[in-house]
């Protein structure tokens, strides 16, 4: 989906042409998005899943406000084929998010390698309760940085006594 | 709730029409609405709160969104334009009259009278087209907004029409565009809600400009074109045409809250800095020359 700079690259093509035409498109991502709704991380092509990405996005949009809304309720229903995942969307889903305010998605590219040329990707909606893809950094007391923060805030502290032991001589 | 300042802003593929403010409706979508029903109290201190702006300052996203520098110079030169001469605020459907400076008689001043049929362009370079039918002739004259050489544009009836453009007058019977040039102005109270131009119009046998029965704008008679100028070839492929999916495509939604806000700002900014430089400015060269 591409909606601002990347337009320039495009010469304005703002969206992909999947499965052959306009309704099919919009079909194929729907597919993707109840299955992103159901699994809350999924596996697909590039192309699918960055497309996919802003309409997932839309929808806790639209999720966010309440399954009263008739507008929100409409476009909940086209765009969830499979209708038992419509109560996750509004009462799981959407709270989750409504501290964050507009990245509700994480995409992941897969490698490619000589076997598997097909460009995959993994496309998560944060919060999820799979372990994440990506280690995370961990804060190692023995790492180098670590030591040199250590001693300077060791520094830093001295410093502050003998200025306090100064200022209680004079 | 949450009021996002949703447009719908229609295909370029949809109706032809390149990069044209007609097609940005500002109306709020059914779509998003609170289920609260307003009553009419309501909508009037909405329309009292809400300072209206025209839809050539919101910009659609993509190549020329990107560029603020260029877009808050442009609002400034619009603005300053503005304050010479007052451009009322007008919809697709309203009556206006134009008078513009005649090149060929200096201080004489031609006059326009039509129906606006749609809206087109941003920025500076935004237009508007008026179709008036004069001795049995359809005449269409295209105006730009903040062209140096209107003297005045003046809203003689305000109302909307229920499509983004107006078109379809072309194919239509000559009596849905003659305006009379004398047509008196008719008040409009600006707490009001602008009215809604709903006629049915009957078109006339075709060949049209466009296959009229193939969009879907609700200001044409559907059941007398059916009726009276279609073959069943052409009735038979009109379905074929129809989109469905495009009510759920939410990339074709605009959120236009954020530049709405932007523009706002510049408004504010011009009343209050530029103006009173522009002004202080003056009365310094008036003290000088006296």
């Amino acid at each position: 989906m591409r909606l601002s700079l990347m337009l320039l690259i495009t010469h304005g093509k703002r969206q992909r042409k999947l499965g052959g035409g306009k309704p099919q498109r919009l079909n194929i991502l729907r597919r993707v998005v109840t299955g992103l709704v159901r699994h809350e991380r999924i596996e697909s092509t590039y192309a699918q899943c960055d497309e996919a990405q802003f309409y997932a996005e839309k929808l806790i949009d639209y999720a966010k406000l309440g399954n009263t809304n008739a507008g929100a309720m409409r476009i909940a229903d086209y765009w969830i084929t499979e209708k038992d995942l419509i109560p996750k969307l509004f009462e799981t889903l959407a709270p989750r998010f409504t501290n964050y305010d507009g990245r509700y998605c994480r995409l992941h590219r897969l490698p490619v390698t000589t076997q598997n040329t097909r460009d995959m990707a993994v496309l998560e909606y944060k919060g999820n309760p799979y372990p994440s893809l990506r280690p995370t950094p961990k804060n190692h007391p023995n790492s180098i940085a670590n030591i040199l923060v250590e001693g300077l805030r060791q520094d830093y502290e001295k410093k502050m006594e003998i200025d306090l032991k100064e200022e209680s001589a004079t | 709730m949450a009021a996002f300042g949703r447009v719908l802003l229609r295909s370029r593929q949809n109706l032809c029409l390149r990069w044209s403010s007609s097609t940005v409706e500002a109306a709020r979508p059914a779509a998003a609405t609170p289920d609260i029903t307003e009553s009419m109290q309501e909508q009037k201190s909405r329309r009292k709160s809400r300072r209206f702006i025209s839809p050539e300052f919101i910009i659609p996203r993509g190549m020329r969104a990107d560029f603020p520098t260029k877009n808050h110079v442009e609002r400034m030169d619009m603005l300053r334009r503005r304050a010479v001469i007052d451009i009322p605020e007008f919809y697709v459907g309203s009556i206006l009259s134009v008078l513009t400076s005649d090149p060929y008689a200096p201080g004489s001043f031609q006059q326009f009278v039509g129906i606006c049929i749609k809206r087109g362009g941003y920025g500076l370079g935004a237009t508007f087209t008026l179709r008036n039918v004069i001795n049995g002739q359809g005449i269409e004259i295209c105006y730009e907004l903040y062209n140096p050489t209107i003297n005045q544009v003046q809203v003689l009836k305000l109302q909307k029409s229920v499509d983004p453009h107006m078109v379809y007058l072309r194919d239509a019977l000559p009596e849905y565009s003659t305006i009379d040039f004398n047509l008196a102005p008719v008040q409009h109270n600006p707490e009001d809600p602008v009215p809604v131009l709903d006629t049915k119009v009957i078109l006339k046998p075709p060949p049209w400009y466009w296959r009229w029965e193939r969009v879907e704008l609700q200001g044409i008679d559907m059941e007398h074109m059916k009726e009276n100028h279609l073959s069943q070839k052409r009735l038979d492929k009109m379905d074929d045409h129809r989109k469905p999916w495009m009510e759920f495509d939410l990339m074709y939604e605009y959120d236009t809250t954020k530049v709405e806000q932007d523009v706002l700002k510049d408004m504010r900014y011009f009343e209050n800095v530029v103006r009173r430089k522009e002004e202080t400015s003056e009365k310094s060269t008036e003290e000088e020359e006296t």
